[in-house]
């Protein structure tokens, strides 16, 4: 899978996972998970959506999120994950 | 309980629909909403519910992760807000009153088959954050901003009953201006496999005070009445839809799940909650019986009625809910004292629409067979039986009775 692939499931895996109401289209790879940027784009999950997106990302993409701080790194953004997720080793 | 408290708004969901126009209509026009079971599989001796055919829609953020059960008690409690004008300012200092048995098990369930199945390797924590009952109250508390008293009740399938006698009581000692009742529960395999397992569920919808019934058939849905003082209702302009006139609430320390072969427990609840709101029962003009459909449950209620009401029973109507919505255990007390506030401010009697063949014995007596009848109704009577003998009387009014 290449980057732009990785983008698009992360971004299907957002909406079943959590069940959000936006369209993929809707989700600006740059935009915050969690939260709002301050030009208000983002998310807006919360923290249990941080729990169980952890879940569901090691589930599906078979690599592991050990810690807060790599945490806090994979989930800034849907590119960040993808990159995260393009560049782990597998678990 | 002492004194009147006033009811300025009802809410609902149940099988016959998402606000109480829909309940209106279906009490009119004698609509059963006991149909296949479709929610999840059971092999059994039933399977058939008074299911909620559609989740209803709520505007209120963070819905997306709510149980059915949670969903349900939001959506019924804020209309029963809107319907009492119950502003942000009055909603912050409401009092929240929860009946309910069994919260998110649905979904724990869920969450538990598909862990089971290897469909997820480990268990979703969204899930199951709906299985305490304590989650009934901080999602409807959250999604409508309120910071007042908060409790949640747990009587069997007179929980919702409870949880209005509850709430009538602190508003009636000041613990808050406005107290909102809600009951709440969803079908779920844990429920409908134990009623079975107790042979209580009946294969065809059931037939309340027939003399062909078989047992009960399960619903679900939320039943939501706001409380306030009169005085306090008057002053802010409210609309006075009913008076809860009294109530009262008794055991039977008898048996697990049976009510006392005397109804002894049933009998004391109706008398104390008769002369709590200072009505003779001669003054009754309607009963909303509790009406399961199990054998055992109306040959004991239809007794106690007799015994209370006597030779005058004959002229007083006497229906279950239960034909319409099923038996939606901790939202039922809630649920029939919503459509008794509708039969009082409506005019309408409603009916025991699954009734064909009355027992024999009870050919004097009229349960409203078939559909809703119109008549003026003054003061009402609605019983809850919970299982573990937990009985609840409401005694509900038109305003004009008192006022």
């Amino acid at each position: 899978m290449d980057r732009s692939d990785v983008r698009a499931e992360v971004k299907k895996l957002l909406i079943k996972g959590l069940r959000l109401t936006v369209s993929a289209q809707e989700i600006v790879d740059e935009a915050p998970i969690f939260g709002q940027s301050s030009e208000g784009t983002g998310l807006g999950l919360d923290s249990i959506d941080a729990l169980e997106l952890v879940v569901l990302v090691e589930e599906r993409f078979n690599v592991t999120i050990g810690d807060e701080d790599t945490g806090k790194r994979a989930f800034a953004s849907v590119a960040a994950l993808a990159d995260f997720i393009s560049e782990a080793p597998a678990a | 309980m002492a004194g009147a408290v006033a009811i300025t708004g009802v809410g609902q969901v149940t099988a016959l629909g998402g606000d109480v126009t829909a309940l209106t209509a279906g009490l009119a026009e004698g609509r059963c909403g006991i149909g296949p079971l479709t929610l999840f599989a059971h092999r059994g001796r039933a399977a058939i519910a008074a299911q909620v055919p559609e989740l209803p829609p709520t505007a209120v953020s963070g819905a997306r992760r709510l149980s059915r059960s949670d969903r349900f008690a939001l959506v019924a409690t804020a209309e029963a807000c809107r319907m009492a004008g119950l502003d942000a300012a009055l909603r912050a200092d409401a009092a929240l009153v929860v009946g309910a048995t069994t919260g998110g098990m649905f979904e724990t369930e869920e969450a538990y088959r598909r862990w089971r199945a290897g469909e997820h390797r480990r268990v979703r924590l969204s899930l199951f954050l709906g299985m305490p009952l304590s989650t009934v109250g901080a999602a409807v508390g959250q999604g409508l901003g309120m910071f007042g008293p908060r409790a949640t009740v747990s009587t069997a399938c007179s929980s919702g009953a409870l949880a209005i006698t509850t709430a009538a009581g602190m508003v009636q000692r000041g613990e808050a201006p406005v107290a909102i009742a809600l009951g709440v529960d969803t079908l779920c395999r844990l429920t409908y496999a134990g009623f079975d397992a107790l042979q209580a569920l009946d294969a065809e919808a059931c037939r309340p005070f027939d003399a062909t019934r078989r047992g009960l058939s399960l619903g679900e849905g939320a039943g939501v009445v706001i409380l306030e003082r009169v005085d306090h209702a008057h002053a802010r302009g409210a609309r006075i839809r009913a008076l809860l006139l009294g109530s009262a609430v008794t055991a039977d320390a008898h048996h697990v799940t049976a009510p006392h072969p005397q109804g002894s427990g049933a009998l004391a609840a109706m008398r104390s909650a008769l002369a709590a709101a200072g009505v003779a029962p001669e003054a009754v003009d309607y009963v909303n019986a509790h009406g399961s459909g199990t054998r055992h449950n109306d040959d004991v209620e239809v007794a106690a009625l007799r015994e209370v009401f006597g030779a005058r029973l004959p002229r007083l109507p006497v229906s279950s809910t239960k034909s319409q919505v099923g038996h939606c255990l901790a939202a039922a007390g809630a649920v029939e004292a919503v459509a008794t506030v509708v039969a009082l401010t409506d005019g309408i009697l409603p009916p025991t629409v699954t009734l064909r063949t009355p027992e024999p014995t009870w050919a004097d007596l009229d349960f409203v067979p078939s559909a809703g009848r119109r008549a003026p109704l003054g003061i009402a009577v609605s019983s809850s039986y919970g299982f573990g003998g937990h009985n609840v009387t409401l005694v509900l009014a038109r305003p004009e009775v008192r006022t």
